[in-house]
């Protein structure tokens, strides 16, 4: 175990970190000796850091703020270093790479390695805060041991959870079964019954309790030196688990889902159905109708039926599968869904793509009266129907057949087969209406889960559309002359956009463009749509599972956002440069972000091919990087705003990545206030026209050194966005009131007769401070009664440029404090910075821009402070937010054209 | 391809998962493929008969990779060897080039690389034997 308090010893110094990398000088034990490969890459990012900010403290206790700056440097290597490799592990699983066991054991090793450092830099910069984060750290460090281990990992998750609780990240929990209902219900709001799972834990649990795995293991050995036969050692197991006992804490678990789903149902006698949800990323797929599944299962009978579908788990086929695919029984787990039995009217499976369709642009509809049970496992027959993928949904095809017998609920429980009404028997199963609402959900659900799909449903006895399952539909591979047909139909249309910016996540999507300006047009986000957008934000999360496509003008393929498109598979291309100009809202297009073209229109043949992707691989060593990917790549904090935007809110190495970036970044900004300077860092005075006292601090090549002034010449600032600042301050309108146009000056003179005496004095201008480098400032000022910050880097990398700047303070009464931050929040976000007010709050964000952008923003800021600092008097009145918008846009007019 | 013999390749590597990805693309592209997982089976497969070319792991039980190239390079000069490895330095590069190794690829690759990869060695060994 790791000593936390060992762990906050002072903090070696940075040039002792590669050495401390081992189990050597760092004061934390347990931990696996480094590979000499990962050792060269960390080598790298932190002679580079150390380059670019050599300076050391005298002290361990006295830490300059040089280095605690080199330790935010430190973060950001890192950072940059865990998602680029993040992202190379994901392209392995793309089908082009050739990669082996040894490979997914050393990425998991260097990736540990660094966010292990990250964790170690950002301990350095902020002390004991966090430290909850190094625990979460071990936690998923753990279970991803246990994964190359080859045991499943199920610990910690409950017994049971209801549909409303589960999303993709429990599937290995749950099973897909309920995972995917349970994502069709909380994400596409379709109708799924109500129910719970009873999760694997649950399994392993009434497995250990009753003891039984030693004789589970003693029947497969006999199985194996060919004592028994399949059927034999089946038929032992399967009566070993319907005579054991659920354990005492399961049943009370189960009793009280059962009871909430009961007061959802306002229903005191619940039937339920009671369904095999297998675990393992292919063995459910392969095991299509070997589980067993128990129809309107009465209470009382619930523990039985729930011992019966887990028994099935060893039913012969399933375990000479497990055995021919070399699946441990470590690696097999049951979960079972149990669910309000719905009483079914008309019941049916549909396949988004028709096997037998000819040109392959048709679904398939099977459905006969009552539950769907004999449709599927084929005891009946069912009327079938062929329906065009395209809207209108045209059917192409029906063929009735008389309908002789239908499955129908029993009051008492369980179900039994009668003879249907003569009246119904011939007649069609389905309306048009039915097809239609039939074909648009199976579609959406195809689109949500990327793959065609073979989805069952029920329409009850109220009409209502009930999905029972969906999963993805295998469909033999492409024949090599579609590929030659592709190439000949993507030429008829039009190349809107191609090799600009980089792919983030292959695929190919078609639908309309809808343009992001702001964070409230997400609210509108239309399904089906295709994301444009200046910026690539992690807030795009919010939308994802509903675009078919995402392009934007900035960004880079390991930003937070491309995480997340990977993980909801979007076609995502970005940092295209103007993708917001090239496209408008309303447009058809079709995105190919397997070759890094955009068409115009909507191309199905592409899409359509884009679905059948090749058959996943079903080598451990694919279903290993998956299911280890799933605790490294997912990203839950998403909005540093929100409550969970914690520590112990952090659930995948993404998550400890974006969380310590993001408060690596605030522990900075508010780092010279607790900080004693060093002072033998090149400093002065800012020598200037404004009544502003400047100190600047200089921690690397942030000032130009000069032998007989003390006082700093705005020539010497060498940093570049302190300089960017400075001219926008000293701007003429900003601050000083130098002659001005006719327009300008009319304005400018009716904020001068109202401005306070007080503001335009020194006296009150408070301590202004500037940290520096080349790349970097840190500015804190005071202007009469704002207090602003603005923190800034500028760097080749995009990924780690960022501006932040918030303003607070203020001391007119809260309503004109409120306006100042309307007009503050209006004027940032036309100039695309990511803003939150809390109050008179004001804190704006942008990140990943070019230098030069990065400079025009920071120089319009500076603008915007000098403008700002006597706002809050001056907003008397809200007409006057609009009337100082429009004045300051004049002026930022006036000063990008001189 | 041309009516002439096909080129033969004899795969090494401990992990099955390697030959599993590489002998159904190799064997499309129209190449005899041999695949093993345990050294010793190789080095005694290549006394049976040569290869045209080898594509091998350094790193495995038994017999490693660079004593397997060299007992094959000895036995058949004209083999084309391309080494595959997940610990690439430069000293095993450097070690293998003195060896008289074709190519050396850091695992995890593109198949296309590969692809590529044996298409020279391929090019090289046919002028090879046509100078020869």
């Amino acid at each position: 175990m790791v000593s936390i308090n060992k762990y906050y010893l002072p903090y070696p110094l940075m040039r002792d970190l590669p050495a401390a990398r081992g189990n050597g000088n760092r004061p934390v034990t347990g931990r696996s000796p480094v590979k000499d490969r990962s050792l060269g890459t960390m080598k790298k990012i932190i002679a580079w850091a150390n380059r670019t900010f050599q300076s050391e403290p005298k002290t361990a206790q006295r830490v300059s703020f040089a280095t605690l700056f080199g330790k935010f440097q430190n973060i950001l290597a890192l950072n940059n270093r865990s998602l680029e490799l993040i992202a190379g592990a994901n392209d392995k699983l793309g089908g082009h790479y050739v990669f082996d066991q040894q490979y997914i054991h050393s990425f998991c090793q260097e990736l540990r390695e660094l966010v292990d450092q990250l964790i170690y830099n950002f301990e350095g910069l902020a002390p004991q805060k966090y430290p909850g984060i190094y625990k979460v750290f071990r936690e998923i460090n753990y279970d991803i041991e246990e994964d190359l281990a080859r045991r499943l990992v199920i610990s910690g998750s409950d017994f049971v959870m209801p549909y409303a609780r589960i999303s993709r990240e429990h599937i290995n929990v749950v099973g897909g079964k309920n995972a995917r209902l349970a994502e069709m219900k909380n994400v596409l709001g379709l109708r799924v019954p109500d129910g719970f799972a009873i999760t694997a834990r649950s399994f392993q649990y009434f497995m250990e309790s009753n003891e039984l795995w030693p004789k589970v293991q003693a029947i497969t050995e006999d199985w194996q030196h060919n004592k028994l036969s399949g059927e034999q050692a089946s038929a032992k197991i399967m009566a070993l688990i319907r005579k054991a006992t659920v354990p005492v804490d399961l049943i009370k678990a189960v009793q009280a889902e059962l009871e909430q789903l009961r007061q959802r149902r306002e229903n005191t006698t619940l039937h339920l159905a009671v369904r095999s949800s297998a675990w393992g990323e292919d063995s459910e797929f392969s095991f299509a109708g070997q589980y067993k599944s128990m129809l309107n299962v009465a209470e009382v009978n619930l523990f039985q039926a729930y011992k019966d579908v887990i028994a099935s788990t060893f039913s012969a086929a399933a375990m000479e599968y497990r055995r021919h695919n070399g699946f441990g029984d470590q690696e097999m787990s049951m979960s079972v869904a149990c669910q309000a039995m719905i009483d079914a009217r008309i019941s049916g499976v549909i396949y988004t793509i028709a096997p037998s369709s000819p040109r392959q642009d048709d679904l398939m509809i099977s459905a006969a009266w009552g539950l769907g049970e004999p449709v599927v496992s084929g005891q009946i027959s069912a009327d079938q129907y062929t329906i065009s993928r395209k809207k209108p949904h045209k059917i192409s095809a029906v063929s009735l057949v008389r309908k002789e017998k239908q499955l129908i609920l029993q009051p008492e429980g369980g179900t039994v087969m009668q003879a249907v009404k003569d009246s119904r028997k011939s007649n069609a199963s389905l309306t048009n209406e039915q097809i239609s609402q039939l074909a648009t959900t199976s579609l959406e659900i195809e689109q949500f889960f990327r793959s065609h799909m073979d989805i069952e449903f029920t329409i009850d006895q109220q009409g209502q559309l009930v999905i029972l399952q969906a999963r993805p539909l295998n469909v033999a591979a492409q024949n090599p002359q579609q590929l030659c047909d592709i190439a000949a139909i993507v030429k008829k249309y039009p190349v809107l956009m191609k090799d600009k910016g980089v792919i983030a996540q292959k695929g190919i999507g078609a639908g309309k463009i809808f343009v992001v300006n702001s964070n409230a047009d997400l609210n509108h986000f239309p399904s089906g749509a295709i994301l444009v957008a200046r910026y690539a934000s992690p807030l795009y999360a919010k939308v994802m599972s509903k675009a078919r496509g995402i392009i934007t003008d900035v960004g880079s393929a390991t930003c937070h956002m491309a995480t997340i498109a990977r993980e909801f598979r979007v076609p995502t291309i970005v940092n295209t440069g103007n993708a917001t100009e090239v496209f408008t809202t309303g447009q058809d297009v079709t995105i190919d972000a397997e070759e890094n073209i955009v068409y115009g229109g909507t191309i199905d043949e592409l899409c359509f091919y884009g679905l059948t992707t090749e058959r996943i691989e079903e080598t451990y060593e694919y279903r290993l990087l998956r299911r280890i990917l799933k605790k490294i790549e997912p990203l839950y904090l998403v909005d540093p705003t929100e409550k969970n935007f914690i520590p112990e809110g952090c659930r995948s190495f993404h998550d400890i990545i974006r969380f310590v970036h993001e408060k690596a970044v605030e522990e900075l900004i508010n780092l010279h206030y607790t900080q004693q300077h060093d002072p033998q860092s090149l400093s002065g005075k800012l020598r200037w026209d404004l009544p502003l006292d400047m100190i600047l601090i200089d921690i690397g090549g942030g000032i130009t050194a000069s032998d007989k002034d003390s006082d700093i010449d705005i020539a010497r600032i060498a940093s570049i966005p302190m300089r960017a600042f400075v001219k926008g301050l000293s701007s003429p309108g900003a601050w000083n009131n130098e002659p001005l146009s006719v327009d300008m000056s009319s304005f400018m003179s009716s904020l001068t007769k109202t401005m306070p005496a007080e503001l335009t004095s020194p006296k009150y201008m408070g301590q202004n401070l500037a940290v520096i480098s080349k790349g970097y400032a840190n500015i804190s000022l005071r202007l009469g009664y704002h207090f602003t910050i603005i923190d800034a880097y500028v760097s080749d990398n995009l990924n780690d440029s960022y501006i932040y700047f918030r303003f607070a303070g203020g001391v007119s009464d809260l309503t004109r404090r409120s306006r100042r931050a309307r007009f503050l929040e209006k004027i940032l976000t036309e100039n695309d910075f990511v803003v939150e007010v809390h109050d008179d709050l004001v804190i704006a964000r942008i990140k990943q821009l070019p230098t030069s952008d990065i400079e025009a923003k920071i120089n319009f800021l500076g603008l915007l402070v000098g403008f700002t600092r006597q706002l809050d008097i001056l907003l008397i009145s809200d007409q006057h937010i609009n009337q100082f918008v429009s004045g300051f846009e004049m002026l930022v007019k006036k000063n990008t054209n001189e | 391809m041309t009516i002439e013999q096909k080129t033969s390749i004899l795969i090494l590597d401990d992990e099955p998962i390697v030959s599993k990805r590489l002998k159904p693309s190799l064997d499309k592209n129209g190449y005899e493929v041999e695949a093993f997982v345990r050294s010793v089976d190789a080095l005694s497969r290549i006394r049976e008969r040569d290869f045209d070319i080898i594509i091998t792991d350094l790193k495995m039980e038994g017999v490693n990779g660079m004593e397997f190239l060299t007992e094959a390079k000895r036995r058949s000069p004209l083999t084309e060897v391309i080494v595959i490895t997940g610990f690439a330095t430069m000293e095993t590069a450097k070690q293998s080039f003195s060896k008289g190794v074709f190519d050396f690829l850091a695992k995890p690759f593109k198949l296309g690389e590969i692809l590529e990869v044996i298409r020279k060695a391929d090019i090289k060994r046919k002028e090879k034997a046509a100078a020869a």
